[in-house]
């Protein structure tokens, strides 16, 4: 294997993908890191350590670049760790670098809707499809699961799976990524149920929120848990998933990470929601996937009530108190 | 779009293949046998005894099921007992010798002389294919111009530009055993050099036929043989004849589609020999060395064998007819018949080329270059190369780029079909008595009472009107036939009244004073089958 073979290319140097590159690079993986900011490239390169992500050991194996075209001539293997709503432009950026050889995973844990514009659908979509429709390469995929970025930092125990239809883009992703005991990486072939998976862990993250600020207990919680994963099976399915990834790494994995102590944004989110904060569908990655899926489940007549009720207390129409209770009665009808 | 330049511009490669035949059989029997020595490495399965006692298995089974003749079986169980002694010299031998002699099997042929004549005399040659002796003149004289019956257009110029510039394979939809000659005729009318294709062995049992496609590029595919190593050695025949640059067709749904709907699950097959080819094209040091898909759509204004075929998809037994023998196709009254009544009617076949593609899925341009779904040039041997630029083989990724290349032809169909007026009535009176009845569920339209099945005239203009507004706003659900844009509506009814009515045993509707009444709701779901794909009204 050759340099390019071995080197992994993170494009984004947001939280997520600093943290990957962290511990990839201790593990002693080369990693280039891009970002377009140049003050962020240029406080890793001189300072090793991102503003992004204050306290990640970031060694000499890993550097940053702010040229996309270094990127894709020095890495084969690409991580595009962006936030959903930047899918699409990033995704078309790195198109003109790429070509049918590289493999390019993402690690967003959300949906997409496009703008609509010429040769755009408006519907919601998996990255993946987004991906495809601004890169040359077919290979692409998807890494999920519950490794939040201060596991990742720390070298705390975490696993995610990658999946795709190409054996080749999961057999090179366990490859690269795996960096024990930092992170492990399992397999998947389910690359449509590991991205909804992912997606739909986050809208349940603002429920988990939801429910621990208003003060419920733990029956409840996992009555709520239990049901979601349940839900998002039967969306997964009507989909063309495996019903059986949402209770994995991607799945329940996430969800039970993300909505455990403070540290997920959707989390926080649904706590403020409790308290009376004003609704904002747009906020987080979670909050963001909960709409987008809704729709999606209309589409595919499968019926949601627990992502309805989250969806309805993100978009102001309804008080959590009273999305709890429909929540509540909706399930036990349906189920 | 129908193109000015002068037909048969594109060169016939297949002008050479008589000279290059035996090259192309070894080269086949050098890569199977070679493969699978180096495979039987690993023991089990892939092991030669396995591979040999498999084909053994197979023939056995298959003449015994078939009631083949008294000894039929004898060679295959003197293998069989011979086996067990092999040395691993031997069973390569005889490996060797099985490989050449399915390649024998499969080998088409091309005769010049005979490709001149068919083109020559073009039209009238079916009429003399599918007569018999005593039919002769009456197939001549009413087949004299049935090419200007096959209408050609579509992406013509850019499927041209791909074949002078690579490797072309051809890929229509298949509805009918009509299929071969008419795409022919279609390429021929389209520019378009003439294809090497794989062809049902069943269809060579007619001896006219069977001279004429062995004589004109056809190889020969037994659905009977179903081990491996037939299959391999199919596969190998194909690559390499891609990789000789022989431009080729294969009908991706497979078999003839039993519904009429236009194909949306293909079977794929022969289609992942395009990026073997040009996978070894470019391990050859030759990425510029090209292979192209082509889609395309054949669309007739009746199908001969429409009601053998609805009958055996809604039989439950419909999935396990795969090679049907007896149907209209082997009747050459009804050949005869169905080319009378055609006749009638100007453009009655249309076949309609789209954009080509190469064998990753992208659109290909009016030059020959690839490009991404974002519009940008990609190099095609980019797909095939590893981190360092080197070839790398993986079967896995290459089934997946042909699945993507499949979901792409699967695409295009719908956009490339054309509607004849058959297929817009029988849409037409479809929802009529589908909306009556309260159902589009075939089974229970099936069994619909008499007056259900009554529809009076201006309610079936009525829908014609809609259903034609309604495709022209949505180009990607196909087209009217371009030689009828301006029927009115009447016109379009009464024309596709007279095809529904004419051909068939039965009429599939017939006019009772001012009702129209189906008489074969099979048939008339059969024709408007071409339309499923467009959405009905209420949900549109």
């Amino acid at each position: 294997m050759t340099a390019r073979a071995d080197t992994v290319g993170i494009v984004g140097a947001g939280q997520f993908g600093t943290a990957l590159g962290s511990v990839l690079a201790r593990a002693g993986r080369r990693v280039v890191l891009f970002s377009r900011d140049a003050a962020v490239v240029g406080a890793i390169q001189e300072t090793r350590s991102s503003p992004r992500l204050l306290g990640a050991p970031l060694g000499p194996a890993l550097e940053a670049t702010a040229d996309l075209r270094r990127l894709a001539a020095e890495c084969r293997f690409l991580v595009l760790a962006v936030t959903s709503t930047d899918v699409v432009a990033r995704a078309r950026e790195l198109g003109d670098v790429l070509d049918g050889s590289h493999i390019v995973v993402h690690a967003i844990g959300g949906l997409v809707v496009p703008s609509g514009g010429p040769g755009e659908s408006a519907r919601g979509q998996r990255v993946s499809e987004v991906m495809a429709q601004g890169l040359p390469t077919l290979k692409l995929g998807v890494i999920a699961g519950p490794a939040l970025p201060a596991d990742l930092c720390e070298n705390h125990y975490s696993s995610m799976v990658v999946a795709s239809a190409f054996d080749e883009v999961v057999h090179e992703g366990r490859r690269l990524l795996n960096a024990p005991p930092g992170l492990r990486v399992y397999s998947s072939k389910d690359l449509i149920g590991v991205e909804l998976a992912s997606a739909l862990a986050g809208a349940y993250t603002v429920a988990l929120g939801l429910c621990d600020g208003l003060g419920m207990s733990a029956g409840p919680r996992a009555v709520l848990v239990t049901r979601a994963v349940a839900e998002a099976s039967r969306f997964g399915v009507a989909a063309g998933a495996e019903a059986r990834t949402f209770a994995g790494l991607a799945g329940l994995g996430n969800l039970l990470v993300r909505a455990s102590g403070d540290r997920s944004a959707d989390y926080l989110l649904g706590r403020r929601l409790a308290d009376g904060a004003a609704a904002d569908a747009a906020r987080t990655e979670g909050a963001r996937a909960a709409m987008t899926a809704l729709e999606l489940a209309k589409a595919l007549r499968v019926r949601m009530p627990v992502l309805q009720g989250v969806a309805a207390v993100l978009a102001g129409k309804v008080d959590p108190r009273d999305a709890v209770q429909m929540v509540g009665d909706t399930v036990a009808l349906e189920e | 779009m129908a193109s000015d330049r002068p037909i048969r511009e594109a060169e016939n490669r297949l002008e050479k293949f008589n000279a290059d035949r035996e090259r192309l059989l070894s080269e086949v029997e050098r890569r199977v046998v070679a493969r699978r020595v180096a495979e039987a490495r690993a023991g089990g399965d892939a092991s030669l005894e396995y591979v040999l006692n498999d084909v053994v298995y197979c023939e056995i089974k298959r003449l015994e099921s078939s009631g083949g003749k008294n000894g039929a079986t004898d060679r295959w169980r003197d293998l069989s007992r011979r086996l067990l002694g092999m040395t691993e010299d031997d069973k390569r031998e005889e490996l060797r010798g099985l490989v050449r002699h399915y390649g024998k099997d499969v080998v088409g042929n091309f005769d010049p002389r005979v490709y001149r004549f068919a083109t020559g005399i073009g039209p009238s040659l079916l009429g003399f294919l599918f007569s018999p002796t005593s039919s002769i003149k009456e197939g001549l004289s009413s087949l004299r111009n049935l090419d200007a019956h096959i209408h050609a257009d579509g992406a013509i110029d850019a499927a041209r530009a791909c074949a002078e510039r690579g490797t072309i394979v051809v890929t229509p939809t298949h509805s009918s055993n009509m299929d071969s000659p008419a795409i022919g005729l279609g390429l021929l009318r389209a520019g378009l050099p003439p294809t090497t294709y794989g062809a049902g062995k069943n269809l060579f049992s007619n001896p006219f036929i069977s001279f004429f496609m062995r004589n004109l590029g056809a190889y020969r595919v037994d659905r009977r043989l179903k081990f491996e190593l037939y299959k391999d050695v199919l596969k190998e025949y194909s690559t390499v004849l891609l990789e000789h640059g022989y431009h080729s067709l294969f009908f991706p749904g497979g078999t003839r589609c039993r519904s009429n709907i236009v194909e949306r699950n293909l079977k794929l097959g022969l289609l992942g020999t395009t990026v073997t080819a040009y996978k070894n094209n470019v391990r050859e040091g030759a990425p510029n060395k090209r292979v192209y898909i082509v889609p395309a759509t054949i669309n007739y204004r009746l199908v001969l064998e429409a009601e053998t075929l609805i009958d055996d998809y809604l039989a439950e037994t419909g999935k396990s007819r795969y090679i049907i023998t007896d149907d209209e196709f082997s009747r050459l009254g009804r050949i005869l018949e169905f080319f009378r009544k055609i006749l009638v009617h100007e453009g009655s076949v249309v076949v309609r080329f789209g954009q080509p593609l190469d064998p990753f899925g992208n659109d290909v341009t009016d030059e020959g270059e690839s490009v991404d779904r974002a519009g940008r040039t990609v190099d095609p041997a980019s797909f095939v190369r590893g981190a360092n630029g080197e070839v790398t083989d993986d079967d896995q990724r290459d089934a997946e780029y042909t699945r993507a290349l499949g979901r792409r032809l699967a695409t295009a169909y719908p956009r490339l079909t054309v509607f004849h007026s058959t297929n817009l009535v029988a849409r037409a009176l479809f929802d009529a008595i589908a909306q009556a009845a309260g159902t589009r569920d075939i089974y229970r339209l099936l069994r619909a009472p008499h007056g259900q099945l009554a529809i009076d005239e201006a309610t079936a203009i009525d829908n014609l009107v809609r259903l034609r507004a309604r495709l022209g706003a949505h180009p990607e659900w196909g087209s009217e036939h371009p030689n009828y844009l301006l029927q009115s509506a009447a016109d379009k009814l009464a024309d596709g009244m007279h095809g529904l009515s004419s051909y068939h045993t039965h009429p599939a509707v017939e006019r009772t004073g001012k009702n129209l009444q189906v008489r074969d709701v099979k048939l008339l779901y059969y024709y408007q089958n071409r339309t499923a794909h467009i959405p009905a009204e209420a949900s549109s």
